[in-house]
């Protein structure tokens, strides 16, 4: 059993739990469940990553995914109540269907085109990659990051003030009566 | 070791100014709680200070391209260029900001204490789209998408005491959170198909290899296509606009509006006639599809519209059809003078709706307008000059923009999609009259005349823009000629 097969059978494992993960998420009743089911599609994602190569990533996936993330997915949930259990009255009855049909179509479409239209990836992106980097080191992810990519890294400061500012501006209002 | 990165601060000085001056509002107001003129002449001082430096970019950038060494015009390793294009853009931008500002100032007076955060973050929205129209680099665009739209998501937000308001905030986040992944996934398909996420880079490989099965770089178009075109509302992409417009605060629709289309057309523009000029064959009948789509859709619509912020967005569907036909005509300037002078009149537009239903009203019922040719005949008078540039009427700028847009199109080979544009823009003509002729032919209601605040400043711009580029057009369109992509 080469290589090769090894990574299909842990790709076609992995991906699926992310799939069930995610069904799961849409299609629970209870937001836990919810919660829970993201959480599995979070650690095969991370799975994902190991696979190719990207140590560092997958860690930054589990840590602040499934752990900062899903830890204030849950404060919310238990702050607005467990309890709760989604009332199932379709307020959408006819959109959902042509949704759904549409979103078959496109799905159908996707799949056909990846098995009959012959994609090519390019190589080049691979190789231009170095030793270093394929071993998911921090320092070929950090050394980039501060010198070729600096003015997109500091671009996402501006994104954190906006959070910032943002979160200031529309949690402090007084609703009029209506 | 690492080699410390080469800071060029002449290529983002603009967007620099525009961040810091964000910040520099946000502490100002913690320290000194300053009065609401304080704030705006501050405000005002950090536009000035960004256009100024916008245009020492501009020469320098003109001095590049005299000496023929465009390598310099771009900077920070390849993220972002200082080419015409791109300052061009940015200064229509800032433009717009400060017109947008001065039209929604009365609102952001009206948010109290929270006003400083809805000023630090109109210009962090304006640093990112600023920083998108010179991005050079997918990623990079992607970022200033980002920092740009997340702002105007809290802006629609901002008049939370209504329910239009928060019902606009969470439609326009959530589809654009959708605009968004759409977009970033053509990115990374483009990037598997040519192995670069720059706009040179893409271009190059393009130009160096015969793609023998390009499939996957076809769907990334579609997809950053379809991304885009959620941002500047082109049909079949349009369905967020007239709740957004209706719902966020009057003031702030004009800015919002204008500065999302320009950045978003100027994104469209580079990636389809710079990065992938030698794959036009394959998305000009896509563009020209949605064009078609878009001008009759946001045309026949806005005809049956009741609410005047209802019809202004789906005339905004219909102008992203028509400068959809500039990019299919495949000449930047044209879409660069139509992005300028339709900015402008969306920002006066807009300003003449905050007056009529109040800063931060919902909605802006065609009822209100009844008799506002009695009620207040300058306020009348520049909404109808305003109306009539953008419905095309000759000379005004409007007319100019049109008449360039729709001859690159026509030389391109496109004649059947500027025979429907002619058609679309005659429908469109006919529902910018009707505001008019509710505006003069009617009796008002109320008569008591409507309070004017900075916005007439915004109105005075605007309507001579409006004209003055209708008569001598050729100043605005020199400039726009030499705004070329790198």
């Amino acid at each position: 059993m080469g290589k090769r097969m090894v990574e299909t059978v842990i790709f076609v494992i992995a991906a699926l739990a992310a799939l069930a993960g995610a069904v799961t998420v849409v299609l629970a009743r209870n937001p836990i469940y919810s919660a829970v089911g993201l959480l599995g599609t979070l650690f095969s994602v991370a799975i994902l990553y190991v696979v190719q190569l990207a140590h560092l990533v997958a860690a930054v996936q589990v840590i602040v995914y499934a752990g900062a993330v899903m830890t204030l997915f849950l404060f919310v949930i238990m702050l607005i109540g467990v309890d709760k259990e989604e009332k199932r009255v379709e307020p959408l009855p006819r959109q959902r269907l042509w949704v759904g049909i549409l979103a078959g179509a496109v799905i159908l479409f996707a799949a056909g085109v990846a098995l009959f239209g012959e994609f090519v990836w390019v190589p080049a992106a691979a190789t231009a990659i170095d030793q270093e980097a394929t071993n998911g080191t921090i320092q070929a992810v950090a050394e980039p990051l501060f010198t070729d990519w600096v003015l997109a890294f500091e671009a996402t400061a501006l994104l954190l003030t906006i959070g910032a500012a943002g979160a200031v501006v529309l949690a402090q209002f007084k609703r009029k009566r209506a | 070791m690492i080699t410390p990165p080469e800071i060029s601060w002449v290529a983002i000085a603009p967007d620099l100014a525009l961040a810091i001056g964000a910040a520099l509002v946000l502490l100002v107001d913690v320290q000194w709680k300053p009065a609401p003129r304080v704030l705006g002449w501050l405000v005002g001082a950090i536009l000035a200070v960004g256009a100024g430096l916008t245009i020492l970019q501009w020469e320098q950038g003109a001095d590049a391209l005299a000496s023929g060494d465009t390598e310099s015009l771009v900077a920070f390793s390849g993220l972002i260029t200082m080419d015409g294009f791109a300052i061009f853009s940015r200064f229509v931008l800032i433009a717009a900001t400060g017109l947008g500002l001065a039209a929604g100032w009365r609102f952001v007076v009206s948010l109290g204490r929270r006003g400083a955060e809805a000023t630090a973050l109109v210009l962090l929205a304006t640093t990112g789209f600023s920083l998108m129209v010179a991005a050079n680099n997918l990623v990079m665009l992607f970022l200033g998408l980002e920092v740009g739209s997340i702002a105007l998501y809290v802006l629609a937000g901002l008049a939370r005491e209504r329910r239009e308001s928060e019902e606009a905030a969470i439609k326009y986040f959530l589809l654009g959170s959708f605009a968004s992944a759409v977009f970033i996934y053509g990115v990374a398909l483009i990037y598997a198909g040519t192995g670069s996420f720059e706009i040179l880079g893409i271009r190059q490989h393009l130009n160096d290899f015969v793609i023998s099965s390009p499939a996957v770089i076809y769907i990334g178009i579609g997809l950053v296509v379809a991304g885009l075109g959620f941002k500047v509302s082109a049909a079949p992409f349009h369905t967020w606009a007239p709740d957004v417009y209706q719902g966020a605060p009057a003031g702030l629709v004009g800015y919002m509006a204008a500065v999302a289309k320009v950045a978003g057309f100027a994104a469209i523009a580079r990636i389809l006639l710079t990065a992938f000029s030698d794959l036009a064959d394959t998305w000009l009948p896509v563009v020209a599809g949605i064009s078609v789509l878009s001008m009759v859709l946001g045309s026949v619509l806005a005809l049956v519209q009741g609410d005047v912020r209802r019809l202004l967005a789906y005339s905004g569907v219909a102008h992203a059809g028509f400068i959809m036909t500039g990019v299919v005509g495949g000449a930047t300037d044209g879409v660069l003078f139509y992005l300028a002078i339709y900015a402008i009149q969306l920002v006066g537009a807009f300003a003449v709706v905050a007056v009529v239903s109040g800063p931060d009203g919902a909605g802006s019922s065609l009822e209100e307008y009844r008799g506002l040719g009695r009620r207040s005949p300058l306020l009348a008078g520049a909404f109808t000059i305003l109306l009539l540039g953008m419905g095309g009427l000759p000379i005004t700028s409007g007319f100019v923009a049109k008449f360039g847009v729709f001859t690159d199109a026509w030389a391109q080979g496109y004649q059947w999609l500027v025979i429907v544009a002619v058609i679309a823009s005659v429908v469109a003509f006919a529902f910018y009259i009707r505001v008019i002729v509710v505006m003069y032919m009617d009796d008002a209601g109320d008569e008591q005349p409507l309070r004017v605040g900075p916005e007439r400043w915004v109105l005075a711009l605007a309507v001579g823009a409006t004209i003055l580029w209708g008569i001598f057009p050729s100043s605005l369109l020199d400039l726009a000629a030499d705004a070329l992509p790198i």
